[in-house]
């Protein structure tokens, strides 16, 4: 599901990264190497790639596949 | 406890035929938790086994436990394509790889267990001509370390794999291949099976059916773990647990650079002898696939990662797709051969598609994880050297470049060469 172009097929999106945690990411080391490794709950990037290539922000379950949530990533805002 | 189980020998076949079926006795017993170890080792897959086994042979340490979530086996080790090489380009890649591939090459008669080792060669294709230069660096690369590594032009190849000269013009053009003759397969349930066999007649308790669920500490060391079995004291514990790595990382409060990937893998239903071979190829713009034929017969596929972490071990259609259209691409003798099995496994991804052998914030704490895709080959070098870790303290040379710390230090050990990112972007 793509916050501006509706609901598309898996392929069209690409995965980029899993975010670490707001309070964890203090250090480059840390923005860049580590992930937060939750059962759960995992916060990701995701960008249409195959469609509008906007980016994404995506809160998902990786226990179940379930997505909780999608914000559209506009210009500033992290 | 029932009797200790005879060692297999061509004798041993004998004396059953005469006394009968009741004869053989299980592989490993169940043995009770006890209350105190000297060495916990958490996950009975192949890394755990291993380390295991060489803790109690080499090291002599007769108090070892291996607690397992579910089944001896039920993880990765069960779940992977069997193949195993040492072709890696990096010298700390295949200098590991190329013990472990040695370690293989006897593990047989080491664990008295036939593991099935089949040196048919690994086969890595060149889609094109600009697929070459790679190939050559990465085979000299080996060649230098004394690794074989054979780069062969298109005739020479199609003399080695008959099966690949095309009845008609092919879409992608094959250019070449890099051969590591010595690569090939190993059965993948028979290694566990074997370590622990071997690590049981050592003395070595394997407790299935019991989940670890938080470490008690104490001061600046751990002293025990917490299962579903109740408390278990250890003077050092070992994390071996591959895809629920992250999850040891959470249980401890130290965040890893590791992401769990889905990794798929399928078998097709047994057809007759076609190759005798593991063909290999990777091309970023069009996808990835490895093929070889089981002694079963069925033709074992996988490619790449689904893309995006899961630990549902269920895998998205498209990567199939992409898996087995590859594999028609490059043997379209295949096209009418049915899929008969498909299976996914959950792999511990670090950002730099190298593993992590290291102490976790406790000097008494060990973890051996991320090894990406590379973990079945891996297993016994892995075994023998972190157990020498464990019980030693100090790491072997072998290991001493897959320290956690290498991230922050800025001596990643980059294979793919895509940045710290599991999957390509």
């Amino acid at each position: 599901m793509c916050p501006f172009c509706g609901p598309r097929e898996l392929r069209e999106f690409h995965f980029h990264k899993t975010l670490p945690s707001a309070e964890a990411s203090a250090t480059a080391y840390q923005r860049v190497y580590e992930r937060l490794g939750s059962i759960d709950t995992s916060v990701e990037h995701w960008q249409h790639t195959g469609g509008c290539r906007s980016w994404m922000l995506v809160r998902r379950n990786p226990s179940t596949g379930e997505v909780l949530g999608i914000t559209q990533l506009t210009g500033g805002a992290r | 406890m029932t009797a200790p189980m005879p060692r297999y020998s061509a004798l041993a076949l004998l004396r059953a035929r005469i006394a009968g079926n009741g004869y053989w006795r299980p592989n490993w017993t169940g043995r009770t938790l006890k209350d105190a170890y000297d060495v916990v080792v958490v996950g009975a897959g192949g890394h755990g086994l291993a380390t295991a086994f060489h803790l109690a042979r080499d090291h002599g340490l007769k108090r070892v436990a291996v607690l397992e979530k579910r089944l001896v086996g039920y993880g990765n080790v069960g779940r992977n394509t069997t193949i195993v090489r040492s072709n890696y380009l990096l010298p700390e890649n295949h200098y590991f790889y190329e013990d472990s591939l040695r370690r293989y090459e006897t593990l047989s008669k080491d664990l008295n267990y036939n593991v099935m080792y089949s040196p048919r060669g690994v086969v890595d294709l060149a889609l094109s001509d600009d697929d070459i230069p790679g190939l050559a660096r990465r085979g000299n690369a080996l060649r230098l370390a004394g690794i074989d590594a054979e780069l062969m032009d298109v005739a020479a190849l199609e003399r080695f794999v008959p099966e690949l000269v095309p009845r008609r013009r092919r879409r992608f053009q094959i250019a070449g291949a890099l051969v590591q003759r010595r690569g090939g397969t190993v059965r993948h349930d028979a290694v566990a099976w074997g370590y622990a066999r071997a690590a049981s007649a050592l003395g070595v308790d394997i407790i299935e059916d019991c989940e670890v669920t938080g470490v008690r500490t104490a001061a600046d060391v751990a002293t025990g773990v917490e299962t579903s079995r109740g408390y278990v004291r250890a003077d050092r514990i070992v994390f071996a647990t591959a895809g629920h790595t992250s999850m040891i990382g959470a249980m401890l409060g130290v965040p890893l650079p590791i992401e769990t990937h889905l990794l798929q893998a399928m078998v097709s239903e047994p057809i007759k002898p076609l190759l005798n071979t593991v063909l290999v190829y990777v091309s970023p713009g069009y996808g990835e696939t490895y093929i070889c034929q089981s002694d079963r017969g069925g033709l074992v596929m996988g490619g790449h990662l689904d893309g995006f972490p899961s630990y549902t071990r269920e895998g998205q259609w498209d990567r199939l797709e992409e898996v087995v259209q590859g594999a028609i691409e490059l043997l379209p003798q295949i096209g009418g051969v049915k899929i008969l099995r498909h299976w996914a496994g959950i792999n511990d991804m670090t950002m730099d598609g190298s593993p992590i052998m290291d102490r976790l914030r406790y000097d008494n704490v060990f973890l051996n994880a991320g090894w990406c895709y590379g973990g079945f080959k891996a297993i016994p070098a892995s075994g023998a050297a972190f157990a020498q870790f464990v019980a030693t303290g100090t790491a072997p040379d072998l290991i001493r470049s897959y320290r956690l710390s290498r991230f922050a230090t800025g001596h990643m050990l980059d294979e793919p060469g895509y940045g710290p990112f599991p999957v390509r972007l």
